[in-house]
């Protein structure tokens, strides 16, 4: 989290609140940086916030207070951000959150049941109608479900931007399985309308895990 | 993370996506979309999703897991821009009944494994002076 302050070279007072803040952001592991409205950073600032007046300061690229602050207002300002951190670490921890977890877990059962091709066809890869079934359990159930578990588990953290959480990886999931069965059993029952209803559900959990994973390659900038 | 490894995670999502599409096109219309479907969307799926979401990853965590830098960035450029070549030639040649395409797809795309191959061995396999990362 950034924390900015915008100054003016002809203000008396922004140099108390510069020293405030920078002792401040050192205190809590912020980084800091010092904008003069003169400067074209500074005037697009001032611009964009319709500011009138300085010292103001920005946590996050968003305005949070105007004027001189002394250090225990500093401390209460910064309150959210550095909840909002803490946060961040708790969600980059080292284990698996529990959406990932069942991911992973479900891709070893879709495993399992793909490999039954091999007890009941003698082939993983038959030459008759289950052919698609047991492939797909392998490769939509097995791969993609390892795929959803591994990747939302390592992008946020090789690229320190947040994933979407909340309802969406429950979603997610909740639309692969209903897809993966119901497009496996559709070819093994000879039912088409299965098959294509699994299908689009399948791809509805891809289009679901590509909105969440987006803004971690590509965060909008602050 | 490096903006080549981003684009090819990326990449794979949108070939996902796509392949995804056109194998539901197809179930519902077999007649809507012409050329060897089942074919390009097994292709898309491999080629396009699934290693393309390896190589982004891959080219990411195997330095690090290894313990020395990348061989080669510029062989990973160039692994990106000819499987990015390479796969849309194959679809273009299975969609349209034309082998050459698919031809000079498929060269172009072994050509990327081939770059990424070589530059994992010479990574994970660094040896001498000036490569390795010291502990201390």
């Amino acid at each position: 989290m950034k924390i900015e302050l915008i100054v003016s070279g002809s203000c008396p007072f922004c140099l108390e609140a510069e020293k405030v803040w920078r002792a401040a952001a050192a205190d809590h592991g912020f980084e800091f940086s010092v904008v003069d409205i003169i400067q074209p950073e500074g005037a697009a600032l001032t611009q964009r916030l319709n500011l009138q007046t300085v010292p103001a300061l920005l946590i996050g690229g968003k305005l949070r207070a105007v004027g001189v602050q002394s250090p225990e207002e500093a401390l209460t300002l910064l309150l959210p951000a550095r909840q909002e951190a803490h946060d961040r670490m708790q969600q980059m921890g080292v284990a698996f959150s529990p959406d990932n977890r069942w991911f992973i877990l479900a891709a070893q059962a879709y495993l399992m049941l793909a490999g039954l091709g091999l007890l009941m066809n003698g082939s993983f890869l038959s030459d008759n109608a289950a052919r698609p079934a047991f492939m797909h359990l392998f490769t939509l159930g097995f791969m993609l479900f390892m795929i959803y578990g591994l990747a939302s588990h390592m992008l946020p953290r090789f690229t320190g931007n947040p994933i979407r959480e909340g309802v969406w990886p429950w979603l997610q999931m909740g639309l692969a399985h209903c897809g993966v069965i119901g497009y496996a059993a559709g070819y093994l029952a000879g039912r088409h309308t299965l098959i294509v209803v699994g299908a689009v559900l399948t791809w509805l959990s891809l289009a679901i895990f590509a909105f969440r994973v987006w803004p971690v390659l590509w965060p909008e900038k602050a | 993370m490096h903006k080549r490894n981003r684009l090819f995670v990326s990449i794979a999502l949108v070939y996902g996506l796509l392949g995804g599409l056109i194998a539901i096109v197809r179930l519902i219309d077999p007649s809507l979309i012409p050329g060897n479907v089942p074919r390009a969307h097994g292709h898309i799926m491999l080629l396009g999703f699934i290693l393309m979401m390896i190589y982004g990853i891959a080219l990411h965590v195997l330095p690090r897991f290894g313990g020395f830098p990348l061989y080669s960035e510029q062989m990973a450029d160039w692994q990106l821009y000819l499987a990015n070549a390479g796969l849309p030639l194959m679809i273009a040649g299975w969609l349209g009944w034309r082998d050459m395409l698919v031809m000079v797809g498929g060269v172009l795309t072994y050509g990327a494994i081939v770059l990424f191959g070589l530059n994992m061995i010479l990574t994970v396999r660094a040896r001498g002076q000036g490569r390795t990362i010291s502990v201390q």
